[in-house]
């Protein structure tokens, strides 16, 4: 056994799995990665301003580097517009977001789960930035490696969606329990010729050439462009360019669908949760199904895009309790919209956990 | 050498007269009379007029945004396994104000790329607003924020670290000013005065009578250069831990220390629940404290359970350690009737003598000093209650770089 964090484990799996620089600007509660980061990566940049951290990300995943960073919610204000040009650019990187209380600058050193509803927007456009969510010490491990391989797989900025919480506190752990993580592949193994920068297949994803590369030219563009990479507005390749950005998400969402289900047999009550939360909610439902109540157990890590099966979940049940450390159930909203039906209702907390106590009341 | 052609046959998509042809045009011959191909030359725009021009460069290419061109030509110069490649970022004068820092920043780590300024005095895409560098003659003839000076973005960039700073005002040096420029071992900035004959002259002479004069700056500097290097993996270097001895407690035990910042609570607190880990439990830790972490409270919570914690939150611990004021205002509202609460000497005071909970007072700051406190009254409870063997704990600091001080704070809160 040892004992560590899961700040740790997320650096050593971002490495394993083949990411070649950190640059960050420290940010409370995420810098333990900005520290495990100097001394675990390949490469590492101190930036002096979260704009410039996200304008040399992308610049380095353009040349062929994939880049990591970790930031919290006023970081991630100052990245947005970065993340929308390498969004658009389709440029493979991996943002940690540790949540803190806002609003604002709000509590650093207090926890919440409250950036969810700010992702789901952020790109301009109704365009889904894939969000991907870990509960535990073990898929910290396993979704660091997933939200690598779908940021290369499908040429996009993708974010880790954590809290102070999950990722500040020490645990006894037995690491003989984590998968084996192996580099992802980068670059693109063939190219349909002739060869264009923004030209796909039916996988809809371009292939992944680095600028400077000696055989093929390469453009890379954040307006809206053609196939060839260069600036086209109103024609209809470069729409249907645009019309991709989603779409590759839609057609591919099995490949990134990621959740837990503890289904109990005869359960008509689902609780709901993520991140932080899922600890607690394992708890209750442990000691509701001591105390002869049955409840399901529905823990989501691909927050964005919103998967199919998960709201298929969510429809097989009567009731549906949803557990967020938040004020008012973002993750329910997103579902749900301001008008949820009757069945739905949420256990909603800021500035401390949610207890299992407090879930368990709910439930009951 | 000259046989690769850098520039595309393609119209230039400026107005007629506008200065930023010329410019591109130059940048064209500077790197095709160097020997660049396209394969080794990526041209990095930014937004505005300046930005249309990818489609004229028949090159590698990326356009990004507004003012983040010179941040992002950086990322890619990093970025890149061959440094023989060639970085050109090429704004205008509205994207230098916006991302001011970037080409700062550039300068002071002198990344090797080449930055061109296509300085027309405005914003030409949105009604020839006044910039940040539009001149002082050229604002007096507008009648328009006289009394605000302009950027020097030559000294600016100079005085930041710039390998090469330059203005080139005269079409017939450009070129060679590009070739200097482009050849600089580290990064290099050329602003050249633009032509906007939509909003600013018809005639280039009017232009030049505005303009600032010519100037070159020079740092003699080797450019910072990205550094690639495996490092160990930092799991391998976690200390392994294995239960070796006996403990009583049958399903979890929380446990709150209480204490100021610099008064060793946190690696008290690491100790103890390395201690747990020894002695077969399973253990979680927390800790919190300000921002500003020098000064005031410093609050650790452990957990130590048979089976694995989920839940790490802690309602009701069933221990309260308290070694000093800072440490007392903060977990006072807090503290649960059945929890055992020990606390320093120094804190005996009526609030705290009227505690509900059972309370223990101990001299832990006089017997093992303010750093040592917190540990010696953990190394106080677990002997006193009994809940684990006390060579449990003697064991977790055994490899700890300050041991013998450490050992000392236990041997004094045994004897209390």
């Amino acid at each position: 056994m040892v004992f560590t964090d899961a700040s740790m484990l997320i650096t050593e799996a971002c490495v394993k799995a083949g990411a070649d620089v950190f640059i960050g600007y420290p940010i409370t509660p995420s810098n333990r990665f900005y520290q495990y980061g100097t001394q675990r990566f390949p490469s590492f940049l101190a930036g002096p301003d979260e704009i410039t951290v996200m304008q040399w990300m992308a610049g380095y995943s353009a040349a062929g580097k994939f880049p990591v960073s970790a930031t919290a919610f006023p970081g991630l204000a100052l990245m947005t517009e970065g993340l929308n040009m390498a969004y658009a650019m389709e440029l493979p990187m991996l943002l940690i977001l540790t949540q803190r209380l806002g609003p604002s600058t709000g509590s650093a050193t207090t926890g919440a789960q409250g950036d969810l509803m700010f992702l789901n927007g952020a790109i301009s456009g109704q365009y889904p930035i894939p969000v991907f969510s870990h509960s535990d010490f073990e898929d910290s491990w396993d979704m660091t490696y997933e939200a690598i391989k779908t940021a290369i797989k499908f040429r996009t900025p993708v974010i880790l969606l954590t809290s102070k919480e999950l990722v500040m506190t020490n645990k006894s752990f037995d690491l003989s329990t984590l998968k084996e993580i192996k580099p992802v592949e980068k670059f693109s193994a063939s190219v349909v010729e002739p060869y264009k920068p923004y030209k796909t297949g039916d996988e809809m994803v371009p292939p992944y050439i680095p600028l400077g590369d000696d055989k093929y030219q390469v453009r890379i563009n954040a307006s809206t462009h053609n196939d060839a990479g260069l600036i086209k507005k109103n024609d209809p390749e470069s729409m249907a360019n645009t019309r991709r950005l989603k779409e590759k998400f839609e057609k591919r969402i099995d490949e990134i669908t990621f959740y837990d289900f503890d289904d109990q047999s005869g359960a008509d009550k689902l609780i709901v949760t993520y991140g932080i939360s899922a600890d607690a909610a394992r708890d209750a439902v442990s000691e509701l199904r001591e105390s002869g109540e049955k409840v399901s157990l529905l823990v989501v890590k691909t927050m964005i895009p919103v998967p199919p099966k998960v709201m298929e979940i969510m429809d097989r049940f009567g009731s549906v309790i949803f557990v967020e450390e938040n004020i008012g159930g973002i993750y329910k909203e997103m579902i749900y919209g301001n008008n949820s039906p009757k069945k739905v209702s949420s256990v909603n907390k800021i500035g401390s956990l949610i207890s299992p106590s407090e879930i368990v009341k709910a439930v009951k | 050498m000259t046989k690769n052609k850098i520039l595309n046959k393609v119209k230039m998509p400026f107005c007629q007269g506008c200065g930023h042809g010329i410019i591109v045009r130059s940048i064209a011959k500077a790197m095709e009379q160097l020997g660049y191909t396209k394969h080794d030359t990526i041209i990095v725009s930014d937004i505005g007029c300046s930005g249309l021009v990818d489609p004229l460069f028949d090159t590698h290419s990326i356009h990004g945004l507004h003012g983040r061109a010179p941040a992002l030509g950086v990322g890619v110069s990093l970025g890149l396994d061959k440094i023989d490649k060639k970085v050109i970022i090429i704004q205008g004068d509205g994207g230098v104000t916006i991302g001011l820092q970037h080409v700062l920043e550039a300068a002071r780590r002198n990344i090797d790329v080449t930055l061109v300024v296509m300085n027309n005095l405005l914003y030409g895409m949105t009604g020839g607003q006044i910039s940040g560098l539009s001149t002082q003659k050229f604002k007096e003839q507008k009648n328009f924020e006289v009394d605000v000076p302009p950027f020097d973005i030559v000294k600016l960039a100079h005085a930041s670290g710039a390998a090469f700073s330059a203005r080139a005002t005269s079409i017939n040096t450009y070129t060679d000013v590009l070739k200097e420029a482009v050849e600089v071992n580290g990064f290099s900035i050329v602003e050249f005065s633009s032509l906007c004959t939509s909003y600013a002259f018809k005639k280039l002479d009017e232009l030049q009578e505005v303009f600032e004069d010519a100037e070159v700056y020079r740092n003699e500097r080797i450019p910072v250069r990205a550094h690639q290097q495996e490092k160990r993996s930092l799991l391998d270097n976690l200390q392994r831990i294995e239960g070796e001895y006996d403990s009583k407690i049958e399903n979890n035990i929380g446990v709150v220390i209480a204490g100021s910042a610099g008064g060793g609570v946190q690696s008290a607190a690491k100790l103890f629940a390395t201690t747990g880990m020894l002695s077969g439990l399973h253990s979680t830790m927390k800790g919190e404290y300000p921002v500003t972490v020098g000064t005031g409270f410093s609050i650790a919570e452990v957990i130590l359970s048979r089976t694995p914690v989920n839940y790490t939150g802690l309602e009701n611990p069933e221990v309260v350690i308290i070694v000093s004021e800072d440490g007392w205002n903060k977990v006072k509202g807090n503290i649960h009737k059945n929890s055992l609460v020990i606390l320093d000497n120094s804190l005996k005071n009526d609030e705290t003598e009227s505690l509900e909970s059972k309370v223990i007072f101990k001299d832990f700051n006089r017997a093992a000093g303010k750093r040592g406190a917190a540990l010696a009254a953990l190394a106080y409870w677990i002997n006193d209650s009994g809940t684990m063997d006390i060579n449990s704990l003697k064991k977790s600091v055994s490899s700890h770089k300050y041991s013998r001080v450490l050992l000392e704070a236990i041997d004094a809160g045994l004897n209390l």
